[in-house]
């Protein structure tokens, strides 16, 4: 839910966020280069020695600081990278053995390279390294600060008052400090790991550490996309999967957000009597876990579950199977393609609508009143005033929410996986060889990859594109509804 | 029709039109509820069938009639007694010390980083809120992978420790709800602190963490309910089998197995019935919150 929540509201700043990306940076080496340039001897010295500039205006403890640092970096490359990054380029190359030690008497591993240690290491050390170029190049600037105060004849901060600047002025730096860390830990390097497994055969005939996985540059691509052999045909599931992934998107979003609309009109009508406990009995839906009530929907409609037990009662099977839309002694809601794609987007309706609902209802208690007074003593009716006003508002509203929707459908794993994940056997050869099924999201089918199959390499792919194919919409989406945030409108 | 009655000026076909526009808005009315009850009630089923299943006495699923043929509470009994499967008590605990782990990180990392972003005054701001917009374009599902790499080589799968990590390291991304709300306070209220000689950190700590209850609120139950309502992170990190390091999620989907289901799926229910109620009260909190987060962003917009 958190992801979901922030999702609102930040892409219509993708656009403007690049150029000020750009020039973000392109200040921050400015400063840099006339740190350097005008600097004096001590501000130059400070770019081999880190402390230099501090010492010469006697802040010791920075100095000592920033040496410490600096050589604790040095340290890190000599000690640590030094045995990952120069194999970066081969991913290893010494593959793992066993050897029969003659003095021991027993079976023993050989020095053997581990091509995902290698990988993740080096990742980590360029990680390490870039955020070092960048204390160094924002250290040459400070001591060039520190230059110019003591030029003017200003006052020069004890440690102890530095120390404080960090609780005053410098706040966000500490309240910000942990919160990047563990970003950066847990979403930057994983991103970017995921972006190098994608150029590498990782999979289940190249696990470390038994054996050795290598680039391969764009091959996973090129079989994702088509190519390859002929025997897995992940070009053929890629097409099926990512159609479907976008008519479940499209249509999941579509009729929850409607439905959502809809419901929401009905239940705040004039005419509804305790509208209030109706929304309660509606909401109870969403406050369900969705693997307790997906799982449970799920089993409702198995093949001998108890909607298809009820429909036989009724004759609905027989009525099926003799105007032949089923061969089987059962209805086949969530085993057989088709069935399953219209009952995911119905169940999916039913877990949607409500939140919808929700949000629907939270946006028409917040219609500009005075439109309607004013709409009303024009002498318009009720339909006239739903058609002009509420409803205008209502889209303007909430038609943002509406591509983010998009987005979280696209990526809805729950729905997908816990509904059909042991019910639906696909029967399709050439999809089962590429480990898909025709009810899989994208996600789903990359989930499996990993879990199932360990095919990383193709998992990898397919989330690059997942995130291709987000960004493009998130992009497109935003460029023609949001005008842009108005942070500074409280302030 | 009383009242059109007692007043006797209004004259007798009038009063008919009256009475009988009334009626038919009173039709109208029971049609309009009675429409809306029929939708509840659909909406309803399954979780009228999930209490109802979680009392039977049946302990397969009951695949001929909708209400079970017996009721019993034996189940209920049943999920408290540990055996090989089902270790309800314990994965509760688990689930519950995540979620109170989760919860006090992730509500620290989200009320300091929407501090800085909306009160801070630094250059970079802009430039990290940007990037958080690109981070954020990438799903959860997808950095999942490569986190369980990152988590496997430093032992942490299979951890608590790990799956709290995976729930509340990133937390700072989800900032924007708070931030939102943060950008509400008046900026007069610091001045004035500011001028009293308060230092950044103690306007956060005195001024604004205190008039900031709601947004607390909302931000320590979501993020309080986020292991309680995940399923694909569990199933990944904790992916032994070892059924005592399970959460409910997991393990309750593992009750599902097609050789266990038999035999355990009025536990499940039970299980299930048990795990929604204190989240259903906690959402019922949060709900208010939910809906002026997700409009807040838009209306903005």
């Amino acid at each position: 839910m958190n992801e979901s929540a922030s999702a609102v509201g930040y892409g219509g700043k993708v656009k403007r966020s690049i150029s000020a990306f750009f020039g973000a940076i392109g200040s921050f080496f400015a400063d840099f280069g006339r740190a350097a340039a005008k600097g004096d001897a001590f501000v130059k010295l400070s770019l081999i020695w880190w402390g230099a500039g501090y010492l010469r205006r006697k802040q010791f403890v920075k100095a000592l600081i920033m040496t410490l640092l600096e050589v604790g970096v040095i340290l890190f490359s000599i000690f640590f990278a030094s045995q990952y990054v120069p194999k970066f380029n081969t991913l290893g190359t010494v593959q793992a053995e066993q050897i029969f030690n003659m003095q021991t008497m027993q079976m023993e591993w050989n020095d053997y390279d581990h091509s995902f240690m290698i990988l993740l290491f080096s990742l980590f050390s360029f990680v390490v390294w870039f955020v070092a170029l960048v204390v160094w190049m924002k250290n040459t600037v400070n001591v060039y600060r520190l230059q110019l105060a003591a030029e003017r004849g200003k006052h020069i901060n004890s440690f102890a008052e530095d120390v404080k600047t960090y609780l005053d002025k410098k706040f966000h730096i500490t309240l910000l400090s942990l919160p990047v860390l563990g970003i950066v830990i847990f979403t930057v390097i994983p991103i970017l790991l995921l972006v190098f497994v994608a150029f590498t055969n990782y999979d289940q005939n190249h696990m470390p550490p038994n054996s050795l996985f290598t680039w391969v540059g764009l091959d996973n691509f090129v079989s994702l996309l088509g190519g390859g052999g002929l025997t897995v045909t992940f070009g053929y599931a890629f097409v099926r999967v990512l159609g479907w992934t976008l008519v479940w998107a499209f249509f999941s979003t579509l009729t929850t957000y409607f439905g959502g609309i809809l419901l929401s009109l009905l239940l705040n009508s004039k005419l509804t009597r305790g509208s209030r406990f109706w929304r309660l009995l509606f909401v109870i839906t969403i406050a369900v876990p969705q693997f307790v009530s997906l799982l449970l929907v799920s089993n409702m409609f198995s093949n001998n579950g108890i909607i298809n037990t009820l429909c036989s009662n009724v004759g609905l099977t027989d009525f099926l199977r003799n105007a032949g839309l089923i061969s089987t002694s059962y209805i086949p809601f969530l085993s057989a393609p088709g069935w399953a794609h219209v009952m995911i987007i119905f169940i999916n309706i039913w877990i949607g609508v409500p939140y919808q609902m929700l949000i629907a209802t939270g946006v028409l208690g917040n219609l500009p009143v005075d439109q309607l007074e004013s709409a009303r003593i024009d002498g318009a009716n009720k339909t006239q005033t739903f058609r002009y006003i509420t409803m205008p508002y209502l889209l303007q509203v909430t038609a943002p929410s509406l591509v983010t929707d998009f987005v979280k459908n696209i990526n809805n794993f729950n729905v997908i996986y816990l509904l059909t994940d042991r019910t639906f056997v696909t029967t399709n050869q050439a999809m089962a060889n590429s480990q898909a099924r025709e009810v899989d999201l994208l996600v789903t089918w990359l989930f499996r990859l990993t879990q199932d199959y360990y095919n990383y390499k193709m998992a990898a792919v397919i989330g690059i594109m997942v995130f291709i194919v987000c960004a493009v919409f998130t992009l497109i989406a935003f460029n023609f509804i949001i005008r842009g945030d108005k942070e500074g409108v409280y302030q | 029709m009383m009242k059109a009655t007692t007043v006797n000026a209004a004259p007798p076909d009038v009063s008919r039109t009256l009475s009988r526009a009334k009626s038919r808005k009173t039709g109208r009315m029971i049609g309009h509820n009675v429409i809306i009850a029929v939708l509840a009630v659909v909406w309803l089923i399954p979780i009228i069938w999930l209490v109802c299943t979680a009392f039977s006495a049946q302990s397969g699923m009951n695949t001929s009639t909708f209400f079970p043929a017996e009721w019993s509470v034996t189940h209920f009994v049943k999920l408290f007694q540990p055996d090989t499967v089902n270790q309800f008590p314990r994965w509760f605990m688990n689930t519950l010390i995540i979620a109170c782990a989760t919860c006090v990180i992730s509500t620290c990392f989200v009320l300091m980083v929407a501090y800085a972003t909306s009160f801070g005054k630094f250059k970079s701001r802009k430039l990290l809120m940007n990037i958080a917009v690109i981070l954020n374009l990438f799903p959860g599902v997808l950095t999942m992978i490569a986190t369980y790499f990152i988590l496997r080589t430093f032992g942490l799968t299979n951890s608590h420790v790990g799956l709290i990590l995976v729930y509340s390291a990133s937390s700072g991304l989800g900032y924007l709800i708070c931030k939102g709300f943060f950008d509400t306070v008046p900026r007069a209220l610091c001045e004035a602190a500011r001028l009293d000689g308060c230092n950044e950190a103690r306007i956060f700590w005195n001024i604004i963490i205190p008039t900031s209850k709601p947004i607390i609120v909302y931000t320590v139950i979501n993020s309080f309910l986020t292991p309680w309502m995940d399923f694909v992170y569990a199933k990944m990190i904790l992916n032994a089998g070892i059924s005592e390091y399970y959460t409910v999620a997991v393990g309750l989907y593992n009750m599902l197995e097609k050789s266990l289901i038999n035999s355990y799926f009025t536990i499940f229910c039970c299980g299930g019935v048990l795990v929604s109620v204190p989240i259903s009260i906690l959402f019922f909190i949060m709900q208010k919150f939910y809906v002026e987060g997700i409009t807040a962003g838009a209306v903005k917009g």
